[in-house]
């Protein structure tokens, strides 16, 4: 008896003891309510404590740019702050956001921001900032959610025809035969695909041919933001043509030709154009430097002309530590001196109007990514959209070999219902 | 014995004897050619299982403009070490080396320990609900591991050991498997050396420790040799128990090298270089304790 | 007790007689100890199985964002609202779950068959008494078992690249190899298209099951899956082959040789004799094999990541791409446990399956068998 009685108190100790050592840990988390309201002066925690920022880099010249930028501002604060570039972004934020404790600052990108805020794990000090008048209208616009401006748009990028400048001249082509329209897009293909080289080349996503959808005059969702116009004529002419380049073979994927992406496609010389944003110009110096390119705008489609616009934010989280520390680093970080430095290093625009000019001091032929400003069409930002748009993409890669209007459709399929579950 | 019948007796037992012999020779003969014939057959497909690992070696000491040219030469035109170099300079591997080997060596001992320690409670010691916790043993065997990938994330969170060396270790320190493993081993050491121990006043930790522990190295070594290759191999845990850049281990820091890391080029003198050298360590585990590698693997099964 | 006996030791009732007579002198407090050196087994196994589990198993019907605690009060069940998204709801969740459900049935498919017959061959050929160098294949069949799978994912990776050693060498035999990791398309559509039909019927495309069309069903693994089904059958075989060995050498050679005096072939000898005698660990080495290909993970998450168009999905890697990439921790953890019952329900039918044909204890071997037609032997012959 003396025995049993000592072996269940054991029992009963060790299981407690089990359960405590749950408990204890997650104790603080355990009832931890998400403080949705959007006092800003509140809980900002404690000014001194150190700040990560976790970016989902393009390359190695877009991490050092940022990383010297950050610090900077941590010399100059004197509070400490890290720069960290992520293998995986958006795993290492939900990884973050569920332990409690994500980066501070992050690069947070048009398709994901709606989750975040549904998920209350962003801080909106868009009202905080100093600098929001001289920022593009249109970019406050993509990251103001009920009307709260959550974040400082980083930067913009839009996409543009990159030309091999060698190519072209082997080929004979002159300024005169620089592509304006889709003809003359496929002829200069047509004129530029050797053995060795594939006249064009970009990623089987919807990030690049839809601008081709743009330049047709279609879209993913309507006007009203409640219909989903996928499956739709001019989307429809807009991947005929795509695909029809494919079948000619002037037209690869960048894994056809042993390349990751279009930019590492064009810069090992195996394809002699390609649709790419301004990052392409840092890999371009950084990885490939011999290669002499220039950039025109994106050829004009039946409804004129179209182009991909891509911008970021920096989030900062919730749960953050340091918020007062957070936001000035963003003020830094956005202002225009440093904007324009991170224009220097890798390429990408300043989101700030002032740095119009800076641009063109350094990049004197690019201005055809800043005119796509005017264009531009960004991803859809309705929450679950990312999904919807990751399966459009797992079609594209087909489209050689499937009928355009079967993808067009599913997607429309797909799209409508994530609007209907919103509405 | 009369000539006659004795002749036509002999005769027809010569004939029996040589058609006998005939059919002997022909059925050795196609013996032999049955022997050369799996002599071939495994030859090649022996060929066939190592010669990628010969072209792992190999590419990973040709040049890049090589490797891509010349995928299937074994023999490098130019030798050279580039892609090594690369891999320790431009990339984190020496962490993750280091990161590896730290976590194999502590899961590895704290295997041990703590599943010799239940074998032996569940080999030699009475106590309540005994059979309850054996029971509970072969269930767990039969939880696949993917199963739990997000929640011992969600746990590790909760604890407070996510994103720590010990949140990587801890859990992947109680097998069941390497529970029975040491609980058969115990039970086929004689109850004498126990009660000996037990009546010069030994207690329980010291007989485990002292005496039956050491009589067991075979079995240890095989518990050593699992769960060596299994922490060095391990990846999904790793994944979902930490993103610090500075617990990576091999397995994850060699995943998100071949998932593109490091920017340009396709690289495969460099991932390939990673590949073997995280290979080597197993290798040579595995040829220095090849035989009891391979008695435990057709054995476990006969549990 | 003195004379270091054992035997009596063994059975119960008389342990229980002798327990009081000890007392606490030799015997006393085994089972504190018991339970003290079980302790930390219980824990970890406690903490990182069994609640693991159970708050997988909340997570998976409650609506949790992702962010805090998914204990926290805020977090509100919604029933099987996940499981519904994810085998009736009809939308891109299903298709997805049904894509990974279809991809992982093709992969179980190929590699379970092939890897048993595979090792099973390679076993019986490396088993026979005057083969020299038995070692040295055994080893060479086995090494790949032993790398890690990152490794050779990395490898395949390689061999298998549009410019790789197998394209190489198809190309020596004049035949333009296809680029392996980004092909989409099914082998069965492809092998059907070789013969003409390059079209669905129409009643294929009509119909489906979540969410995909009976047509899409049939397509076979992709390309790019393919290589995967090699690399399973390539690093597997091993360990299975050895397993096959072991029960190869416990049929009795007494028996092989009863089975040539009768005249037997050898072809005879294997098919009704060998083979019958190795039937259990056929069916371990089946369903081991079932197990772990529904679990295939790291080599996709090092590999493909689910691609080229979503053929390379399986469920163990959406459950992790939901949770971690989308955030939607619900319908991951719902994933996981529909693979989880689906696991379990194959092991239990693989069981269920093998106790119906017993098998004969060895004794009972050699004696006149009534069911003729069991094992092919003539009824009453020795085995």
């Amino acid at each position: 008896m003396r025995r049993n009685a000592r072996s269940t108190v054991l029992t009963t100790l060790i299981a407690s003891g089990a359960l405590a050592l749950t408990a204890c840990g997650g104790g603080s988390s355990f009832d931890e309510e998400p403080t949705g309201d959007a006092t800003s002066g509140g809980d900002s925690g404690d000014p001194g404590a150190p700040l990560t920022v976790l970016i989902g880099s393009s390359g190695d010249a877009e991490t050092d740019a940022v990383t010297a930028a950050v610090a900077a501002w941590s010399e100059e604060s004197g509070v400490e702050a890290r720069a960290q570039a992520a293998s995986d972004l958006n795993q290492e934020l939900a990884q973050g956001f569920a332990a409690g404790n994500p980066p501070d600052i992050f690069y947070t990108s048009t398709d994901l921001i709606a989750g975040y805020v549904a998920a209350g794990s962003l801080y909106p000090y868009g009202d905080q900032l100093t600098n929001v008048d001289d920022v593009y209208p249109a970019l406050i616009d993509t990251f103001t959610i009920d009307d709260q401006l959550y974040c400082a748009p980083t930067n913009f990028s839009t996409l543009a025809l990159v030309i091999n400048t060698d190519s072209w001249a082997a080929a004979g082509l002159t300024d005169a035969d620089i592509p304006t329209d889709w003809e003359s897009l496929a002829a200069a293909a047509q004129a530029l695909t050797t053995d060795q080289q594939v006249g064009l080349s970009f990623g089987p996503e919807y990030q690049r041919i839809g601008a081709f959808m743009a330049e047709a005059g279609g879209a993913i969702i309507g006007e009203d933001g409640t219909t989903a116009v996928v499956d739709s004529p001019e989307n429809l002419e807009a991947l005929t043509f795509v695909k029809e380049m494919l079948a000619n073979d002037t037209l690869k994927y960048p894994s056809e030709i042993g390349a990751g992406w279009g930019g590492e496609a064009f810069g090992s010389g195996g394809a002699a154009m390609t649709v790419e944003g301004n990052w392409i110009n840092g890999a371009l110096q950084n990885d490939f430097p011999d290669i002499s390119y220039e950039v025109v705008e994106m050829p004009e489609g039946s409804a004129g002309k179209g182009t991909m616009l891509y911008t970021n934010c920096w989030g900062i989280a919730q749960d953050s530590q340091n918020k007062e520390g957070a936001v000035s680093l963003v003020e830094h970080l956005t202002s225009k001196d440093v904007q324009v430095a991170l224009l220097e290093a890798y390429g990408v625009m300043p989101s700030v109007q002032s740095a119009r000019d800076d641009f063109f001091e350094v990049y004197p032929e690019q201005g055809a990514f800043l005119e796509g400003g005017e264009y531009g069409v960004g991803l859809p930002t309705v929450q679950g959209a990312n999904d919807v748009i990751a399966d459009f993409n797992g079609q594209l890669e087909g489209l050689e070999t499937t009928d355009p209007q079967t993808i067009l459709s599913s997607v429309q399929t797909n799209m409508q219902a994530l609007l209907d579950s919103q509405g | 014995m009369s000539t006659g019948v004795g002749q036509r007796e002999t005769a027809s037992r010569q004939a029996a004897d040589a058609r006998r012999e005939n059919r002997a020779a022909r059925s050795a003969g196609r013996q032999r050619l049955m022997t050369v014939i799996v002599y071939v057959a495994l030859i090649v497909i022996a060929s066939i299982y190592i010669y990628p690992f010969l072209v792992n070696l190999a590419t990973s000491l040709k040049s890049e403009p090589e490797a891509a040219a010349s995928p299937i030469a074994l023999i490098p035109y130019n030798w050279t070490t580039e892609a090594y170099q690369n891999l320790f300079t431009r990339s984190d591997f020496p962490l993750w080396f280091r990161n590896s080997v730290f976590v194999t060596l502590v899961v590895t001992v704290g295997r041990v320990f703590v599943n010799s320690l239940a074998g032996y409670a569940l080999a030699r010691l009475q106590f309540r609900g005994r059979a309850a916790v054996f029971a509970f043993l072969v269930a767990v065997m039969a939880v696949p591991g993917v199963v739990l990938l997000i929640p011992r994330f969600l746990v590790l969170n909760q604890i407070g050991l996510y994103d720590t060396f010990a949140g990587m270790m801890i859990p992947l320190m109680a097998d069941a498997a390497g529970i029975f493993i040491m609980k058969n081993f115990f039970e086929s050491i004689p109850r004498s050396v126990e009660e000996a121990a037990r009546i010069d006043g030994a207690g329980h930790f010291r007989t485990y420790w002292s005496i039956v522990l050491p009589m067991a190295t075979p079995a240890l070594i095989t518990l050593v040799i699992l769960s060596f290759n299994g922490s060095w191999n391990e990846l999904s845990h790793f994944i979902v128990a930490s993103q610090d850049p500075q617990l990576v281990t091999l397995t994850k820091g060699v995943a998100q090298l071949a998932s593109g890391g490091l920017g340009q080029g396709s690289q495969y003198p460099l991932k390939l270089g990673a590949a073997a050298i995280m290979t080597i360590p197993v290798a040579v585990m595995f040829f220095i304790f090849q035989k009891r590698i391979i008695n435990v693997t057709a054995g476990a099964v006969k549990e | 007790m003195s004379n270091g006996s054992s035997a009596p030791a063994r059975t119960s009732p008389v342990r229980s007689q002798r327990k009081p007579s000890r007392g606490s002198g030799i015997r006393g407090h085994e089972a504190a100890a018991g339970w003290l050196f079980i302790s930390p087994m219980i824990v970890i196994l406690g903490l990182f199985l069994v609640i693991p589990i159970l708050m997988a198993a909340w997570v998976s019907v409650s609506d949790w964002s992702g962010r805090g605690s998914p204990l926290a009060s805020t977090v509100g069940f919604v029933g099987a609202e996940h499981y519904g998204e994810l085998t009736l709801g009809g939308g891109l969740a299903t298709q997805d779950f049904g894509t990974a459900l279809r991809n992982n049935a093709w992969y179980v498919l190929l590699v379970v068959p092939t890897q048993t017959v595979l090792s099973l061959f390679l076993a019986t050929l490396v088993n026979r008494q005057v083969l020299k160098g038995r070692g040295f294949f055994r080893t060479a069949f086995f090494f790949p078992s032993v790398t890690s799978s990152v490794a050779i994912t990395v490898l395949f990776l390689f061999l298998f690249s549009a410019s790789g050693a197998v394209n190489a060498a198809l190309a020596r035999l004049s035949i333009n190899g296809p680029n392996w990791f980004s092909d989409s398309r099914g082998v069965v559509h492809i092998l059907l298209g070789a013969v003409g039909v390059d079209q669905a019927p129409g009643f294929l495309t009509a119909n489906g099951f979540m969410a995909l069309s009976w047509w899409q069903w049939l397509s076979g693994p992709s390309v790019a899956m393919s290589v995967f089904i090699i690399m399973a059958i390539f690093t597997t075989s091993g360990t299975f082959m050895l397993l096959f060995i072991a029960a190869l050498q416990a049929v009795s050679g007494e028996v092989e040789e009863a089975a040539l005096v009768d005249g037997c072939s050898g072809w005879q000898r294997f098919w009704f004799v060998t083979l019958p005698m190795v039937r259990p660990t056929i069916f371990t080495v089946f369903t081991l094999g079932l197990i772990g290909c529904w679990q295939v993970f790291d080599q996709i998450y090092t590999g493909t990541q689910g691609g080229p168009a979503k053929t390379t999905l399986t469920p163990a890697y959406l459950s992790y791409q939901a949770s971690f990439e989308s955030a939607q921790w619900g319908r991951g953890a719902a994933v996981a446990f529909i693979l989880f019952g689906i696991i379990v329900v194959m092991t239990v039918i693989q069981r269920l399956v093998l106790r119906e044909r017993d098998t004969v204890p060895k004794r009972k071997r050699f004696v006149f068998s009534e069911r003729s037609g069991e094992s092919g032997t003539r009824p009453g012959a020795q085995l």
